[in-house]
């Protein structure tokens, strides 16, 4: 197995030990992965709302940006669950530098916690808006209907854009601290 | 503390100022809390970054569904003025009126009820109708206020109409001298006009004598000489006789029309999209305090220290000072964010007025988010002793 490899299934292993500190990047993520699918499955009934407003066309682009960027505000938490998880393993990382790992398997090991709470809460957050859609939909309450289309697309979305922003808001941090110094990391890390 | 223990308070009952420079104290303190602020933001400036850009994008949503609610206020607020031309009394049909977006304009929903008014006062009837002219559809306001061979075009009608003021234009086989008067949509025609163009709607529009102009009972007047009901909220509606819309009267110091643009923002602010910028903005807020929480735990020792040396209270101003740092970076992020946002996604909407104003109410939120951030994670501390912060991490 590779260097990489091998740091992603440390990453795993971490990760698991630490899924109660995820809780929170979960439940973030999860509700914005939540909305931007209702927002792209009930897209019909918010186009027909829009008209009334007029400028439908206009408020309908608004509500997919505002779905997408309520998803990144929920995304950031996973990014600063990640700071704290470096905080929290500074000694680790110390170690790991000082018994001679190189950055990247060591980098790679500290983006898996951000990948998989993302995934995690957009799969989440997913699942529970498709089981809304489809509720809403068999029960007449969306009186535009729920579009398959968009709600597939609204799925592959959230969880594109969540692991994405995850990994792309998580990699300055665990690259910095990929850099320190071992004795440095090792005399003042928690 | 020492030397002034030791001083013999016989020139000054005070003790001499803690800080030599005496003329900037507070100022001083305020620096150095803000020296210390930034000090933490050098420390763990990706957690800033990544806090700042979390509530940013938060409040960036936010300002861009204010700034819609206020675009659309502005042309509710518009829409009725232009109805109203100053004319305190408004006298809708039994079958209401509507805004129309497709033509921006208000349109009556039924012929203008049978109205005789007290002597002295003044009764302007309005027939709407929709003129579809070569530059698509607009709409027409038929009165006899309104001089014959003219039309009175609102700024909106006269750019895609492509006229100007002493232009002539042809409405419905009538030819009409152009003026240009206020904003919006609407053509202001003789009733004939409109008449000709099928318009069977419409309302009146009253005034009083002039001595009766301040009075404050204007509508209750025309109610107990007509017999209709009035009203000062524009929310309500006609329901089954025509309707009579105080717009002077009533207390509280809100206007009709800012009652009437209060309908049009708020049928934005309790759409989808009001609740889902609600919800990032909680999202934002989250992050915040998680951000400062995940500080807190870092830096347990060095808040043990301040703790045991008596600075327990000191703690809050720190706190207070990071999180207003955090905060104003975000406010300033996100609604330069909008301001980007609606201009390239919604140019029509948005107006550099509505944007300004929605900064402005999304700015009213910020102390309160940033003071009760800053609250959470001093109440955390403060409830363990500074040696149990001095001991082990937990």
């Amino acid at each position: 197995m590779s260097a990489v490899g091998l740091g992603l299934s440390y990453g795993v292993l971490s990760t698991r030990r630490r899924l109660g500190q995820l809780v929170l990047p979960i439940v973030t993520t999860a509700t914005g992965a939540f909305l931007l699918v209702v927002v792209l499955a009930m897209a019909a009934g918010i186009r027909a709302q829009a008209a009334a407003l007029g400028h439908a066309d206009e408020i309908r682009r608004a509500i997919v940006l505002i779905g997408v960027t309520v998803l990144l505000v929920g995304v950031v938490e996973v990014a600063v669950s990640t700071t704290r998880t470096v905080a929290h393993r500074t000694r680790e990382l110390g170690v790991l530098g000082a018994t001679g790992v190189p950055r990247p398997p060591v980098v790679a090991a500290l983006l898996v916690e951000p990948l998989i709470a993302s995934v995690i809460g957009a799969v989440i957050g997913a699942a529970l808006a498709v089981v809304t859609a489809v509720v809403l939909g068999a029960t007449g309450a969306a009186s535009s209907g729920i579009s398959t289309s968009g709600t597939v697309i609204g799925v592959l979305v959230a969880v594109g854009v969540s692991a994405l922003a995850a990994l792309a808001t998580s990699i300055v941090p665990t690259w910095r601290a990929a850099s320190r110094p071992p004795i440095r990391s090792l005399s003042t890390g928690g | 503390m020492a030397v002034t223990a030791v001083e013999p308070a016989v020139s000054t009952p005070r003790p001499p100022p803690l800080h030599a420079d005496a003329t900037g104290a507070r100022n001083s303190t305020v620096v150095r809390l803000l020296r210390f602020a930034l000090a933490n933001v050098r420390r763990r400036p990706e957690r800033f970054v990544l806090s700042t850009l979390g509530i940013a994008l938060a409040i960036m949503a936010v300002t861009v569904v204010r700034t819609i609610s206020s675009s659309f206020a502005i042309t509710g607020e518009e829409t009725v003025t232009t109805v109203l031309q100053d004319a305190p009394l408004w006298v809708v049909p039994a079958a209401g009126v509507h805004y129309d977006s497709d033509v921006e304009a208000i349109v009556a929903d039924g012929p203008a009820p049978d109205l005789t008014v007290p002597a002295g006062w003044t009764a302007s009837r309005t027939v709407t109708a929709l003129w579809d002219s070569d530059a698509g559809e607009l709409p027409v306001y038929g009165s006899d206020a309104v001089p014959d061979g003219t039309a009175v075009l609102g700024a909106t009608a006269a750019d895609r109409l492509g006229v100007a003021a002493g232009d002539p234009v042809t409405v419905g086989g009538t030819d009409l001298q152009v003026s240009v008067d206020g904003e919006g949509t609407v053509l202001r025609v003789p009733e004939a006009v409109a008449a000709d163009l099928g318009g069977d709607t419409g309302w009146w529009t009253v005034s009083p004598p002039a001595g009766d102009a301040d009075r404050n009972d204007l509508g209750p007047l025309l109610a107990d000489a007509t017999g209709l009901p009035t009203t000062t909220d524009p929310g309500v509606q006609p329901s089954g006789e025509a309707l009579v819309y105080d717009t002077v009267g009533g207390s509280g110091a809100v206007t009709f029309q800012q009652k009437f643009s209060a309908l049009f923002s708020g049928q934005v602010t309790s759409s989808a999209l009001g609740l889902i910028s609600t919800i990032g903005l909680v999202l934002g807020f989250i992050i915040a305090v998680s951000s400062f929480l995940a500080a807190v735990q870092e830096r347990r020792r060095e808040f043990g220290i301040m703790s045991s040396i008596g600075l327990a209270d000191e703690v809050l101003y720190f706190f207070l000072v990071e999180s207003a740092l955090v905060f104003a970076a975000a406010y300033l992020l996100g609604i330069t964010f909008a301001g980007i946002a609606v201009a390239a996604v919604i140019p029509a909407i948005a107006t550099p007025v509505a944007w300004l104003q929605a900064a402005g109410t999304v700015a009213a939120y910020l102390p309160a988010m940033a003071i009760v951030g800053a609250l959470v994670p001093v109440h955390r501390l403060l409830q363990q002793r500074p040696v149990q912060l001095l001991g082990a991490d937990a």
